[in-house]
């Protein structure tokens, strides 16, 4: 064991709802003041992993350690982890004032220390003027702030947030989502997030833990799961990609490039670390591409626009291989231009973008 | 850490369940079977203390109640009595419940209060004021004055259950079928009927039921001749216990109820609008 | 447009609710005159406190009084009591809770006469307690146990027939609560105790009042089961009134209705005391 106990320690923890299994010998490990994210499509353990965590759900096997505790058999109630319910799950028939103040009775603190860390909560998530009002009274939003201030409230070791911002609209999501960033650098809780929406998790994260099956995918920087995907599933959840099979043809180890021929044709493939064999997946991001001004690039390749969506600055194509219709990618132009349905397009995508997936071809 | 076949947990759930089974068999299986036992002594062989079984069963109690009591007099009151009043309580019931389910009026949660007001009124205080009512007003026809009282005292029910089932039609299919054009016997045929089925009849056998059960008002309004089954039963318990005379009414009281209740049930279940439409 | 639709729902309103307000206003309002010298079968109608006064100055009146709120009181209170560990027992279904939620709202398919019948026919000389205990061997002969002094059988008639009520209007309420809140409330260190006191207590408070105030009124007017399983040497509200208006020939009605009238308080204040104290206790709890 370190000498440094990490703030959270999950080794191998699995759980199984009858013949589901919902988390399969997951382990990783969050050090003091860092977000973690869980990310994954529903269903695939994270929440579950969530409320393993919390308490609320033994594991058939593994172990979870807080700041260096074995919580074997500890009850969610004498857990030192607050969550932010998706449902915000206030008590309704409680001020929020007295919400927020939950927790820090059960802790038997006096009624003066209360209400002044309950004060306090309350200014920093702006709630000062609406401590007297029952939670029907509020506004979503609020009501997702007073779930927030609630768990702030008891300072627990660990804050736990399931999509806490789901039944929130687009707008106010980003808004706070960067609030809950802030607070958690400022009073640098540990913090493990549950979300499905990838822009999250990448925007706010230390730590992202993407999952499928009750199996963690891969686990990285958000820069790192962006731009160095394992596999098919990561790069198709995190942000859009194109996936393509490739098979090697030739390699130049020393210098990381690597020819290969693909559903585009023949492309040269610059990579740091070696693939897993000679004929597996790679892909490429939609806003990596480049429209090919002059003539003499690598991985250059002409393709025919299916279909063009203006974003404004910039424009989403869907485009195939002028001699293969069958296959259709997505690449990404400036919004200026000038392209249209029908046409064709010369396109280059850089060596260094396209990334070789670990998941071989059988 | 691996899990046993059944785990601790299991064993106190299939105990605590098997102990409610068997306050449930004491304190209600037993008693009817008590009753039903009792039914059954012969007129000529009483059962007497100490004797644990009765020494003759027959059913003869069965047939003596029926060719020398009040009883077939009392069923046939009953079960009129309940049809009239069923009949008269749905159709007053219906415009009022159409109101509170699928309008918004001022002063509809007050109105809708005060339809309760039957239920917080003690039984006997509106039978014998309503007695001395009737008295004032020259009505003796007891039948009638029967069938307002349990009219007004059951209403609340019926409004109450078909409001319900007023809420469940769904505003989107009134609107379709009237927007393709459907005459107001179609929309009422496609979007109301199938909704409202199973709470009309509902109610129409829960009203029944509770007519026939009813005590107060059929006791004190017809008083001393007019005899109902509930009546004919308080006749032979209390001062006067005549107990296989009571079992054989208890029976004849609950047995018919118990079906009609549990079909009602059945129909309230069916009224889930999801069931209805297919939609949920 | 909008006050053609008021005056359609009000006239939609007039069949249902018409026939209930006035038949109940009738009828109060004829107990109410009756008790002040109105509508008189017997002598003149003329305004007359006497019959108030003849009746509250009588010990036996107010000892039914009493008994009837005394039984109501505890009859409400067992009911409850009884009916809402089983209710939070069967918050969330498992094997067999289906079973148990039918057997306990079976009472409410039995009518009160039968109840009340089964429950003479099992502790009368021949009933199957005393036959049990004689062969168990714990009493020597059959004891009497029908129309007991203190009104315990009707209590037992009261609680069997009143906690089915209780059960389905605090099951209601307690199904209601979400496993969410009370996640919540034990991820922020509630253990049982605090999560009963502070969070499912006051969120179930209003069932149980509701279910308080119907058997209290219920209970407090009763008539049939104090007739059969009751003292024989006290009435009951219902039965006092009835035996007034029969008995006392002159006056009987206008004394019957004093009766009435006061069942009514007893029924409207009574039950108004018992919900407000169940809400104190439950404030208290949370504390």
């Amino acid at each position: 064991m370190a000498l440094m106990a990490n703030a959270l320690a999950v080794e191998r923890a699995s759980l199984r709802y009858g013949k589901f299994q919902a988390l399969k010998d997951v382990t990783f490990s969050a050090s003091q003041g860092q977000l973690i994210t869980l990310l994954g499509p529903s269903g695939c353990g994270k929440t579950t992993l969530l409320k393993a965590i919390a308490g609320f759900m033994p594991l058939d096997s593994g172990r979870i350690d807080i700041f260096g505790r074995d919580m074997q058999g500890v009850p969610p109630e004498k857990r030192d982890t607050a969550m932010c319910f998706q449902s915000y799950a206030l008590f309704p028939h409680l001020s929020v004032a007295d919400n927020i103040g939950f927790g820090l009775r059960q802790r038997r603190l006096s009624a003066a220390e209360i209400a002044t860390r309950v004060s306090s909560v309350a200014e920093q998530v702006g709630l000062s003027l609406q401590l007297q009002k029952l939670p029907g009274q509020l506004s979503g939003g609020q009501q997702q702030r007073v779930a927030l201030a609630r768990a702030m409230a008891v300072r627990p070791g660990v804050m736990l947030f399931d999509e806490p911002l789901s039944n929130l609209d687009a707008k106010l999501r980003d808004h706070v989502r960067m609030e809950i960033r802030a607070l958690q650098r400022e009073h640098g809780f540990t913090a493990v997030y549950v979300t499905h929406d990838q822009s999250e998790a990448l925007a706010m994260s230390d730590l992202v833990i993407v999952m499928r099956a009750g199996v963690i995918e891969q686990m990285g920087r958000p820069e790192e799961i962006y731009r160095h995907p394992v596999n098919r599933f990561v790069a198709d959840f995190i942000g859009t990609a194109n996936i393509m099979p490739v098979r090697i043809l030739s390699r130049d180890q020393a210098r990381g490039e690597y020819h290969v021929t693909c559903p585009l044709g023949q492309a040269v493939i610059r990579s740091a670390t070696p693939p897993v064999g000679d004929h597996l997946y790679a892909c490429w991001r939609p806003e990596d591409t480049v429209v090919a001004t002059d003539s003499g690039n690598d991985n250059r390749f002409t393709f025919k626009v299916s279909a063009r969506t203006f974003l404004g600055s910039l424009c989403d194509l869907s485009v195939s291989p002028t001699e293969d219709a069958s296959v259709c990618y997505r690449i990404q132009t400036h919004g200026s231009t000038p392209v249209s349905e029908g046409q064709t397009v010369d396109v280059v995508i850089p060596p260094d973008t396209i990334r070789f997936l670990d998941e071989a071809i059988a | 850490m691996t899990k046993l076949l059944f785990s601790r947990n299991d064993v106190y759930r299939y105990l605590t369940v098997l102990l409610a089974v068997l306050v449930f068999l004491i304190f209600l299986a037993l008693p009817f079977a008590m009753a039903v036992l009792w039914s059954l002594v012969d007129p000529s062989h009483p059962w007497a203390y100490p004797a644990v079984l009765p020494p003759v069963l027959s059913l003869r109690r069965w047939a003596e109640i029926w060719t020398t009591s009040a009883l077939p007099q009392a069923l046939y009151n009953s079960y009129a009595l309940a049809a009239c009043v069923s009949a008269v309580t749905l159709l007053l019931a219906v415009p009022t419940a159409y109101a509170f389910g699928r309008m918004e009026f001022t002063g509809k949660s007050t109105a809708q209060m005060m339809t309760l007001i039957p239920l917080i009124i003690p039984g006997f205080v509106s039978a014998i004021f309503f007695s001395a009512l009737l008295i004032q007003l020259g009505v003796y026809s007891r039948f009638a004055g029967i069938v307002i009282g349990h009219t007004v005292s059951l209403l609340p029910y019926a409004i109450r259950l078909l409001t319900v089932s007023f809420t469940m039609v769904r505003q989107d299919l009134v609107d379709a079928a009237r927007d393709l054009g459907a005459s107001p016997l179609t929309v009422f045929r496609t979007a109301y009927l199938p909704v409202l089925k199973p709470g009309l009849l509902a109610s129409l056998i829960i009203v029944f039921i509770l007519s026939i059960e009813e005590f107060a008002i059929s006791y004190i309004v017809g008083a001393p001749d007019f005899v109902t089954v509930p009546t004919i039963l308080y006749s032979y318990l209390g001062y006067n216990f005549i107990r296989p005379n009571a079992a054989v009414v208890s029976l004849i009281l609950v047995v018919p109820n118990v079906v009609l209740m549990l079909i009602a049930e059945r129909l309230l279940k069916s009224a889930d609008p999801a069931v209805v439409t297919g939609k949920g | 447009m909008t006050i053609n639709n008021a005056l359609k729902a009000y006239l939609l309103l007039i069949p249902g609710l018409l026939p209930i307000v006035a038949f109940m206003s009738l009828v109060v309002g004829m107990a109410v005159s009756q008790s002040i010298g109105f509508f008189n079968f017997a002598g003149d109608d003329h305004f007359s406190l006497l019959f108030w006064q003849q009746m509250l100055t009588q010990d036996q009146f107010w000892r039914v009084f009493f008994y009837s709120a005394r039984i109501a009181v505890v009859s409400a209170v067992l009911s409850v009591m009884l009916a809402y560990p089983v209710a939070l027992w069967l918050r969330r279904p498992f094997p067999g809770s289906d079973l148990i939620s039918a057997m306990i709202k079976a009472p409410i398919l039995v009518h009160g006469l039968v109840a009340a019948f089964l429950f003479v026919n099992f502790i009368s000389f021949q009933g199957f307690l005393n036959v049990a205990l004689v062969h168990l061997g714990l009493i020597a002969r059959p004891i009497r146990m029908q129309n007991d002094p203190y009104g315990i059988g009707v209590v037992v008639l009261q609680v069997w027939k009143n906690m089915p009520f209780a059960f389905l209007i605090i099951v209601g309420s307690v199904r209601a609560i979400g496993d969410d809140i009370l996640d919540a409330a034990r991820d922020l260190g509630a253990g049982r105790l605090a999560r009963l006191r502070r969070v499912i207590l006051p969120l179930t408070l209003r069932s149980l009042q509701a279910s308080l105030i119907l058997i209290f009124i219920g209970t407090a007017g009763d008539y049939s089961f104090q007739a059969v399983a009751g003292p024989i040497n006290i009435n009951s509200m219902s039965q006092f009134m009835l035996r007034i208006q029969m008995d006392n020939a002159a006056h009987g009605w206008n004394e019957a209705a004093v009766v009435a009238v006061m069942l009514m308080v007893l029924s409207l204040f009574g039950s108004l005391a018992v919900a407000g104290l169940m809400q104190f206790a439950v404030r208290r709890a949370g504390r």
